[in-house]
């Protein structure tokens, strides 16, 4: 295979190029997600946009801003998030989730926007003989073959789930994100910014040609507030979620005042556990029973023939997080 | 005295450093894939994407027009040999989806792989079949012309009388066991280098045996076997497994094409797809007991999945039925077995063959049998496992022949039997009997259980072995065998072994092992035999050059070879001091022949059936929320003889168990039943456990001499891996309450059968 590399120097540069080939150019940081794929020929795009030769000052490092929020470059990488103290004392979900994803090899590499873009896992879209609707093909593999892996809500002609443990932190911590491109910066919740296939088969975010994802941005937390990320997987290094929570919980005068619960490996996006957060939020910790919680956690479950077990395993997960959670706030 | 002193030994039974570690861990040792030549060529495999084909023309004009393409080689420029039964050179007929088609040489990689995409093929399609008991089923696509059974005819193989023993049974227990198909996962992919002078062809390859290949190698292009040289380099990872022989002709094919050498490596997914698998398939196993505890009959019945080609079909599928026929002290037992052909990726040997399968269904089934008679695991293993005298009934095999390592019949004893040891000893380490707490305090979710396995296995008896030791005028102790260290270690154990046999420094063997150029005939490094059959030839070749040194030294020193004694490296006489002559003396005196000795054996015993033996016992985990299963504590007893060397034995152990904590709860190579492709060849995918999903393991060696193993030392490299998931399985039953009949145990499985179970309630 062979591709042209760009090396700008600019965001404004790197916005032009990739909006002058938007069918042709990709951006690329640590690679680890985007090398592979064209090494199994999932993607073959012709121009290389690199972003690490960007001095743009958006792009880099973990910063507190004036008002008491962090913003995180999307060229930071998942080792520094997992290793910022910062990030470690007031937004613990995303300390846990960088610190449990992939590998050492992956977190020093891998960059929170390469991470937040990384396209899915499913196998059949990955392999070079199952051409499937996402890759322009005519049918989706999974329904008639292995779906263990697959969603069990929010599955439409495709049966995704996003791979990020990163996104499903940030759902529940109240992100932001931002976006760049050449007609300026837009900001929008992260919840906002991923989609289904309902929306469209062959993307999983908003981002238009042309436009980058710059910096997450974390609000400032509440002294209140706890957070957890929980993650099951098939074995403990160099796997992605089976199922995974993330969970912010803040109790004043023993009662639920705000909840944001948010499961990865149940959905196409990260999937917000409304009807966790509404069974909670109100409630006086002493009423809370974490497994009715944790029951409500997927409205509608659909799963497919064989991750059925997914239905369980969100409820006991998202009842796990609560009682840690809870316990934790009554210290 | 020629003959060797085995008690007060001086480096068997120590920690001899690895031969070749200063080269691995400098990064010095060369493997297949690291050797270069002037001119060197890259060839690359054009596999099949489909599960089944008809093959109706290969076109690799345009990819011959692509610059730096040397040579393409197509199923018409095959030679009509067969590599296998069912396996020729290159066919007109595709398998299974990663099937050979056709190969090109370039040179570089990327130019091979460009070129590869550029064949044309021309493909009909056939129906497949991926299921081995459909492949059985009347109907069922055919593979091969001689229909989908992957050996001639069903394995069944009988002592005493089943239904007899049915009929005396109190209470019979029987399930049906499905067991998946895996990757051994080496680190090191295939590779093979060929090389052409005129019509002579070298070849380095990372094989299990470099003589098996030289003949298949010699058979495809009508040499003299004097012709072809094979070479085994360093070895990433074996576990038995690197037994396919595709890819060394197809490199020799391209080679003497193109008129260069040409290597081919195998990429990662290749490894997967098209390297050898662990057999998966079922097993049906009835077990009658009384309400006592005795065992009054056994019968297992095996389908296994031998993928698209017959490969080592025939040695699984026995190795699959040893622990029912053996493992337990029982006068009737059957064990049937039809390995069968599907369009999925070839299985082949891989640690153990086929033993892993068949111990976890009758380790487990055994486990239900013992509670069913309300006894404790230990305790019904303990009553009812095979004595050192062995099984009862006639001995079939005639009185001087050597006794197979996996017999039917009875009335033959063991050379030594230490399992009931494995069993108290590892008892008394796990503390088996001591309180254990089941649940945990602070988490709910979380339950533990306790389990055990034992194991039966070959003990090392293989093929046809030898060995040749002479002794050079530095007094050095040279050691050539053909036998390929696969990575285990058996260049260090011969050298530990052939040092103590003639009674010099471990550093004084200066060891040649596997090429076909010098080393004589060698088996392939396979079964556990290495240490036991070629180190029974090492003893025997050690024999005789101590009976030459002998001679030669009581000419020199002036007297009858009955007064003289060999030790350290020098021959002394016994009541004389002073009167000694070293080696190297004795070197420089006479003709290099005369101290120099060789001996091929037979290996094994007339009188004895020589076998390896042990017990696992486990802790695990599970968490009832996610369906994850952690080992927390796993203790192995094994008995395999005498260790030669604690070091490499203890690796033996650990990685057998952490290898196999795959296959018990987290690998499967997958097939797409729709479509025949694998979904899953990859390190990620196929989810080997990590480093951090390892137990800490506690191994234990029983203390026992075999009378017939060379040193007192049997087989262990494939015993350890045999009884892992059995243990694990039951260790899950005692945790939550749920017999496992399918592997992987993995989280998805777990959550289904503890909501099934909840709903059956």
């Amino acid at each position: 295979m062979t591709f042209r590399l760009l090396q700008p120097t600019s965001l404004a540069e790197a916005c032009a190029a990739l909006a002058d080939a938007p069918d042709d150019a990709m951006p690329i940081a640590g690679g680890t997600d985007l090398l592979s794929e064209i090494r199994d020929g999932t993607s073959v795009p012709g121009t290389l946009v690199a972003l690490d030769s960007i001095a743009d000052a958006v792009l880099w490092g973990i910063a507190d801003t004036d008002d008491g929020a962090v913003r995180i470059g999307a060229l930071a990488t998942i080792a520094d998030i997992a290793a910022h103290e910062g990030i470690r004392d007031r937004y613990i979900a995303l300390s846990q989730a960088a610190a449990g994803l992939a590998t050492p090899q992956v977190r020093n590499l891998g960059t929170l926007g390469g991470n937040l873009n990384q396209r899915p896992r499913c196998w059949y879209y990955r392999h070079p003989l199952t051409v499937c609707l996402k890759r322009g093909g005519d049918r989706c593999f999974a329904v008639q073959g292995v779906g263990k892996y697959l969603c069990i809500t929010g599955g439409d002609r495709c049966f995704i789930v996003h791979p990020s443990d990163i996104a499903v932190a940030l759902t529940a911590l109240g992100a932001t994100v931002t976006i760049t491109s050449p007609a300026g910066q837009r900001t929008v919740p992260i919840e906002d910014y991923f989609t289904g296939p309902d929306v469209d088969l062959m993307r999983e975010n908003i981002l238009r040609p042309g436009e980058l994802l710059t910096a997450v941005t974390l609000p400032p937390g509440r002294a209140e507030s706890h957070s957890i990320y929980l993650k099951a997987r098939e074995r403990e290094s160099g796997d992605f979620a089976l199922v995974s929570v993330a969970a912010a919980i803040g109790a004043t005068d023993g009662v639920v005042t705000n909840a944001s619960v948010a499961l990865g490996g149940v959905a196409p996006v990260p999937y917000r556990a409304v009807g966790t957060e509404q069974y909670l939020l109100g409630r006086a910790v002493a009423d809370v029973s974490p497994a009715d919680a944790g029951a409500a956690a997927v409205a509608d479950p659909r799963p497919l023939p064989d991750n059925a077990y997914k239905v369980p395993m969100a409820a006991n997960l998202t009842h796990r997080a609560i009682s840690i959670l809870l316990a934790a706030s009554a210290v | 005295m020629a003959t060797i002193p085995t008690t007060r030994l001086s480096i068997v039974g120590r920690n001899a450093p690895r031969r070749e570690l200063p080269d691995k861990l400098s990064g010095a040792a060369q493997y297949s894939a690291d050797i270069d030549l002037p001119g060197l060529l890259h060839g690359v495999i054009v596999r099949s994407p489909h599960p089944h084909a008809n093959v109706l023309g290969v076109d690799a004009s345009e990819a011959l027009a692509l610059p730096g393409v040397r040579a393409a080689v197509t199923p018409a420029d095959a030679p009509s040999v067969w590599l296998a039964p069912d396996m020729p050179v290159l066919d007109t007929r595709v398998r299974f989806a990663g099937d050979e088609v056709a190969a090109v040489a370039a040179d570089d990689l990327d130019t091979a792989r460009r070129a590869a995409a550029l064949v044309r093929v021309e493909y009909e399609p056939l129906p497949f079949v991926t299921d081995p008991v459909a492949a059985l089923e009347t109907g069922a696509p055919a593979i091969h012309p001689q229909g989908n059974l992957a050996i001639p005819e069903p394995l069944a193989l009988q002592r005493g009388d089943i239904d007899a023993g049915f009929d005396a049974a109190d209470i019979i227990l029987e399930e049906r066991y499905h067991l998946p198909t895996h990757s051994a996962t080496p680190l090191e992919p295939r590779a093979a280098l060929a090389s052409w002078e005129g019509d002579r062809l070298t070849v380095w390859k990372s094989t299990r045996g470099v003589h098996v290949d030289r003949d298949v190698l010699a058979s495809v292009f009508g040499l003299d076997t004097g012709r072809v040289r094979v070479i085994g380099p360093n070895m990433g990872g074996g576990y038995g497994n690197k037994d396919e022989s595709r890819m060394a002709v197809l490199a020799a094919m391209l080679s003497r094409r193109a008129g260069r050498p040409v290597r081919i490596e195998y990429s990662r997914e290749e490894e997967f797809v098209a390297g050898r698998t662990r057999h998966g398939g079922r097993i049906d196993l009835r077990i009658g007991v009384t309400r006592d505890g005795d065992i009054t009959a056994i019968h297992g019945d095996a389908i296994l999945d031998s993928g698209a080609y017959q490969a080592t079909a025939p040695r699984v599928a026995r190795r699959a039925g040893q622990g029912m026929l053996y493992l337990y002290r029982c006068p009737n037992v059957r064990f049937d077995a039809r390995p069968a052909t599907t369009n999925k990726p070839v299985s082949g040997s891989y640690r153990a063959l086929g033993a892993p399968q068949g111990h976890f269904a009758l380790e487990t089934l055994m486990d239900r049998a013992a509670d069913a008679v309300g006894m404790d695991p230990l305790a019904f293993r303990l009553r009812n496992h095979v004595p050192l005298e062995g099984q009862a009934g006639p001995r079939l095999t005639p009185p001087d022949e050597i006794v197979d390592g996996q017999p039917v019949e009875g009335g033959i004893p063991f050379s030594s039997n230490g399992l009931e040891e494995c069993l108290r000893r590892g008892a008394a380490e796990f503390g088996w009997d001591e309180p254990f707490e089941r649940s945990d305090s602070t988490d709910p979710f979380i339950r533990r259980g306790r389990g055990m396995s034992m194991m039966i296995y070959r003990g090392g008896v293989g093929d046809e072995s030898a060995a040749a030791l002479s002794i050079d005028t530095e007094g050095k102790v040279r050691l050539i065998t053909g036998v390929m260290d696969v990575g285990e270690g058996a260049v260090t154990v011969l050298c530990q072994i052939a040092a103590e046999a003639v009674s010099v420094g471990y550093d004084d063997v200066l060891p040649h092992f596997a090429d076909t150029e010098d080393t004589p005939n060698a088996p392939i490094t396979a079964g556990s035999t290495a240490t036991f059959s070629t180190g029974t030839a090492v003893m025997q070749a050690a024999e005789r050059l101590r009976a030459s040194m002998l001679a030669v030294a009581a000419e020199r020193l002036d007297a009858s070879t009955g007064e003289l004694t060999i030790a350290d490296g020098a021959v002394f006489v016994c009541d004389g001091p002073g009167r000694r002559i070293s080696y190297a003396e004795l070197a420089r005196a006479v003709e290099p022949e005369q101290l120099s000795a060789e001996a091929t054996v037979t290996p094994g015993s007339p009188d004895y059936i020589v076998n390896s033996f042990g017990a696992h016992f486990c802790e695990v985990e599970v968490d009832t929320a996610t369906g994850r299963v952690r080992i927390n504590r796993y203790v192995a007893a094994h008995d395999s003889g005498r260790i030669i060397n604690p070091r490499t034995a203890l690796n033996q152990v650990e990685g057998a168990i952490s290898q196999m904590l795959g296959f018990a709860l987290s690998e499967e190579l997958i097939t797409d039943e729709p479509t025949g492709v694998t979904l899953n060849g990859s390190y990620l995918e196929h989810k080997s456990p990590t480093i951090q999903d390892f137990p800490s393991i506690t191994t234990i060696f029983a203390d026992v001499v075999d009378p017939v193993g060379p040193m007192g030392a049997k087989g262990l490299g494939e015993v350890p891996s045999v009884g892992v998931a059995p243990s694990i399985a039951n260790a899950l039953y005692d945790a939550v309450g749920v017999r496992f009949t399918r592997l992987p145990i993995t989280p998805d499985r777990v959550l289904d059968a503890l909501r099934n179970r909840a709903k059956g309630r």
